[in-house]
């Protein structure tokens, strides 16, 4: 390898690391501070970072706040509304796929439309709807409008069209209704993007704000990110427990990215492509 | 019964309990939200038809075209600083190193959070006196203390800043997947050719990424659009209205102000924005695509 070859790889490992530090000191930060004792001065850049550490501000705020009851809504509202997303939106596009029928395309249209349609500018109508069905302030609420999203549909179909149609063909001359062949074939095919698209999903939910924000109105019924501001914006002076709070809302959240990363970015990359 | 009448009754029992939810949760609020904006609107429900007033309003309360243009400017200088920057880690951690994995993972990381944390670790980041942001400078010698969130410029500094950090990773994402996808066999022709890595760069790898750069410029413009968590929870809007994206306003006009008559009206006007963006995109990309068949 030549000098200048040497060079720029030198230059780009630094700028690589020190890229890769500045991504991680505000979560470092957090972690730090919610180490503290409550009350610590802060007076400098080390002060954050020093000993004495204590855990007592997580057992403080497990036992004596309503983090963990927003902690379990949220576990609540994401697996069921992924686990709801994944089934209606695999069947229907099961049914787009693989079902002839005369409606088909028409319908396939129908919900590529939708991925033009921003929720965040319907809002208004959607909350007057949800409040017509008495849905305000419910799960149910939150979890049904977010179950409709068409993004699944259009990546599932075309997962689902690129299976062989041998594969299911075979398997109908046996007997197999649509249903069989949907459960026990489809399905288990697709693994990889059924999984991809589930944690995608998993992490969208668990992380979305408005829709939630503007629904729940007891503290008991919020998920954490509707939960945090209420529970931070009370401390303005004081550090240690809000990042203690931030820290609790985070860490299960990469600790699923850490195990599920593999199968996140794949999600992203089939929801990037469907643009 | 005939199988075309069987398979149709298949299809609808498939179909159906996804249809029913997006036909009332996605379809039906756009086709109502038009009727809403014609009306006199509160909590309680409708109160007076007026017709197009709303719409005549909106085109000359200042409120909304300053809020609207906060959005637009967001829009406008974020989409491009974002592209760029996420191009370059994509560059930066694609390369053939042992720290690849733990690159990408980094740099992705702070995608997973939530709005709320991220907000809030900005809230106190950038406090004056005792913020992390503040103490490194101090430490670095620089003797001022901006106070970041009490002045308009600072204070769009501080959201954009802290959404690149929040949301970089995940058009990186998409970059790494589309540069992963290019054949070696360019990179060694152009190797042969003697072409330099910068070269490469510019000959090989942007035009062969040029469809994902397309997708992340649609997919950027309308996260963009969607501003509204951030400057809500770490400026409320502020230093006065300096900061408020249009999606707070219509926040605000329909649960404060109890107008939600107004508020739908002004949601059609960002949905209509939104709807001709996309739609202007998907031709020139169509075209484009044809042209280059």
């Amino acid at each position: 390898m030549n000098k200048e070859a040497i060079g720029s790889k030198i230059w780009k490992t630094a700028l690589s690391f020190l890229i890769a530090i500045l991504a991680l000191i505000p979560i470092v930060w957090m972690i730090a501070l919610s180490l503290k004792h409550q009350g610590t001065a802060f007076n400098g850049v080390s002060s954050y970072f020093i000993p004495p550490y204590t855990f007592e501000n997580y057992i403080k705020l497990t036992f004596g706040s309503k983090i963990m009851m927003w902690m379990l809504n949220s576990v609540f509202v994401a697996v069921i509304t992924t686990f709801f997303t994944i089934v209606f939106t695999a069947m229907a596009a099961f049914a787009l796929s693989r079902i002839r029928f005369r409606l088909s395309k028409f319908m396939y249209t129908l919900f590529i439309i939708g991925l033009l349609i921003p929720t965040e500018a319907t809002i208004i109508p959607l909350y007057i709807t949800i409040n017509k069905f008495d849905m305000v302030d419910t799960f149910a609420g939150i979890i049904l409008p977010c179950i409709a999203s068409p993004l699944c549909i259009v990546i599932l179909k075309n997962f689902f069209d690129s299976i062989p149609q041998d594969l299911i063909d075979s398997a109908s001359l046996d007997g197999c209704g649509w249903f069989r062949s949907f459960w026990s074939i489809v399905l288990p095919l697709s693994k990889t993007a059924v999984s991809a698209i589930s944690i995608f999903t998993f992490v969208s939910i668990w992380n979305n704000y408005l829709w939630p924000f503007l629904v729940l109105t007891t503290e008991e019924k919020f998920t954490l990110p509707v939960g945090i501001p209420v529970f931070n914006s009370s401390y303005s002076a004081d550090y240690v427990l809000p990042m203690t709070a931030n820290a609790i809302a985070s860490i299960p959240i990469i600790i699923v990215f850490l195990i599920f990363e593999k199968q996140l970015v794949k999600g992203i990359t089939m929801s990037g492509i469907k643009g | 019964m005939k199988k075309s009448a069987r398979d149709g009754i298949s299809a609808a029992v498939f179909l159906l309990p996804y249809g029913i939810l997006y036909a009332v949760f996605i379809l039906w609020p756009v086709v109502f939200g038009a009727y809403v904006s014609l009306y006199k609107w509160n909590m309680m429900g409708a109160e007076d038809f007026v017709g197009f007033t709303n719409y005549v309003n909106m085109f000359t309360d200042g409120s909304f075209w300053e809020a609207m243009g906060h959005t637009f400017l967001f829009v406008v200088i974020t989409t491009p600083i974002y592209i760029v920057f996420a191009f370059l880690l994509a560059l930066l951690c694609n390369r053939e190193t042992i720290f690849k994995r733990f690159y990408r993972t980094v740099y992705f990381m702070p995608y997973v959070l939530s709005v709320s944390v991220v907000s809030y670790l900005a809230v106190f980041m950038f406090q004056p006196y005792t913020g992390l942001i503040n103490t490194t400078l101090h430490m670095l010698g620089v003797s001022g203390e901006p106070f970041w969130l009490a002045n308009p410029t600072l204070a769009w500094i501080v959201i954009m800043f802290i959404t690149m950090w929040w949301t970089v990773g995940f058009n990186m994402v998409l970059y790494v997947a589309a540069m992963q996808d290019i054949p070696d066999e360019l990179y060694e022709a152009a190797s042969i050719d003697g072409a330099s890595r910068a070269r490469m760069t510019f000959s090989v790898t942007i035009p062969m990424i040029k469809p994902t750069t397309g997708v992340i410029f649609l997919l950027q413009v309308i996260a963009s659009f969607k501003l509204f968590a951030q400057p809500y929870m770490i400026t409320s809007g502020g230093p006065g209205t300096a900061t408020r994206p249009i999606i707070q306003y219509i926040y605000e006009t329909a649960f404060k102000k109890n107008n939600l008559g107004y508020a739908s009206t002004m949601s059609y006007a960002l949905f209509i924005v939104l709807l001709i963006f996309t739609l202007i995109y998907q031709v020139l990309s169509g075209r484009k695509a044809r042209a280059e068949k």
